[in-house]
């Protein structure tokens, strides 16, 4: 059976999303704190490749995934903070990006929440951000990898949006 | 790029330098998130300030869409890992040097 992802945004600051997996809770917890289980998931864009992926799922403890750029130079690294860890239920991180090699910006606040249920597991996950602005930004990004992607799929948007 | 204005307004060199874009590379990149209603760009003297714009409301719509599909691939192959780890557990640990 297939299972979709759903995003809602329930406020200005908050993107939420919610899905189901076949499988039970304590599988999810690992492929979701373990890093050498996270890089095996966690999506690039073609040509792009993960070079950090480290964690230590404690509190206090940090993490950080980094990817080079087609070019083979650093282009996105994502870093933060472990605030709460409640194996294999809850974990509650901060959130910072960077480009290139640049500095982090901004800080979001990440709550994943894991309930099982008949052997399959609900995810929750809440995203947390300092501002309407960069919320939206974070939604929008989306539309800019379109962009890149050769105005194609942004031309597909634009006549459905019609 | 939108990434960028997440954080405020930028002029466009500020947009270009990070992402190893030329300016008019980055000029016109500009010139189509203007045109799909993303962005809204204002000229100071010779600096061009551009910042994400308020959406409309069937935009906000189209970018979640946009979002969720980002995301589903993410978690699809979240699904195929899972199915791998639920047969490892199945197997017997005959084989694994754990005393339990």
């Amino acid at each position: 059976m297939k299972h979709l992802l759903e995003v809602t945004t329930p406020s200005d600051v908050e993107i939420v999303m919610t899905r189901t997996f076949d499988a039970p809770r304590h599988l999810v917890w690992n492929a979701m704190t373990k890093p050498e289980l996270i890089r095996r998931w966690l999506y690039a864009p073609e040509g792009w490749t993960m070079t950090v992926c480290e964690g230590d799922a404690k509190v206090g403890g940090s993490f950080r995934w980094a990817w080079n750029g087609p070019d083979g130079k650093p282009g996105l690294t994502i870093s933060g903070v472990n605030r709460e860890v409640v194996p294999p239920e809850k974990v509650v991180h901060t959130e910072t990006m960077a480009l290139g090699d640049g500095v982090p910006v901004g800080e979001l606040l990440a709550t994943v929440v894991l309930t099982e249920h008949e052997g399959k597991t609900h995810l929750r996950m809440t995203l947390l951000f300092p501002s309407k602005e960069a919320r939206d930004g974070a939604l929008a990004s989306g539309m800019d990898r379109g962009v890149r992607a050769g105005y194609e799929q942004l031309d597909e948007i634009l006549a459905a949006m019609q | 790029m939108l990434g960028r204005l997440m954080h405020g307004e930028r002029n466009l060199t500020e947009l270009a330098a990070p992402l190893r874009m030329s300016f008019p590379a980055a000029s016109k990149h500009v010139r189509v998130l203007e045109g799909a209603r993303l962005v809204r760009r204002r000229i100071v003297g010779r600096t061009h300030l551009c910042r994400i714009d308020g959406k409309p409301l069937g935009q906000a719509n189209q970018w979640l869409e946009n979002y969720r599909q980002i995301w589903e691939a993410h978690f699809q192959r979240l699904d195929d890992l899972l199915d791998e780890l639920k047969a490892q557990e199945k197997q017997p640990r005959s084989t694994q040097g754990d005393p339990r």
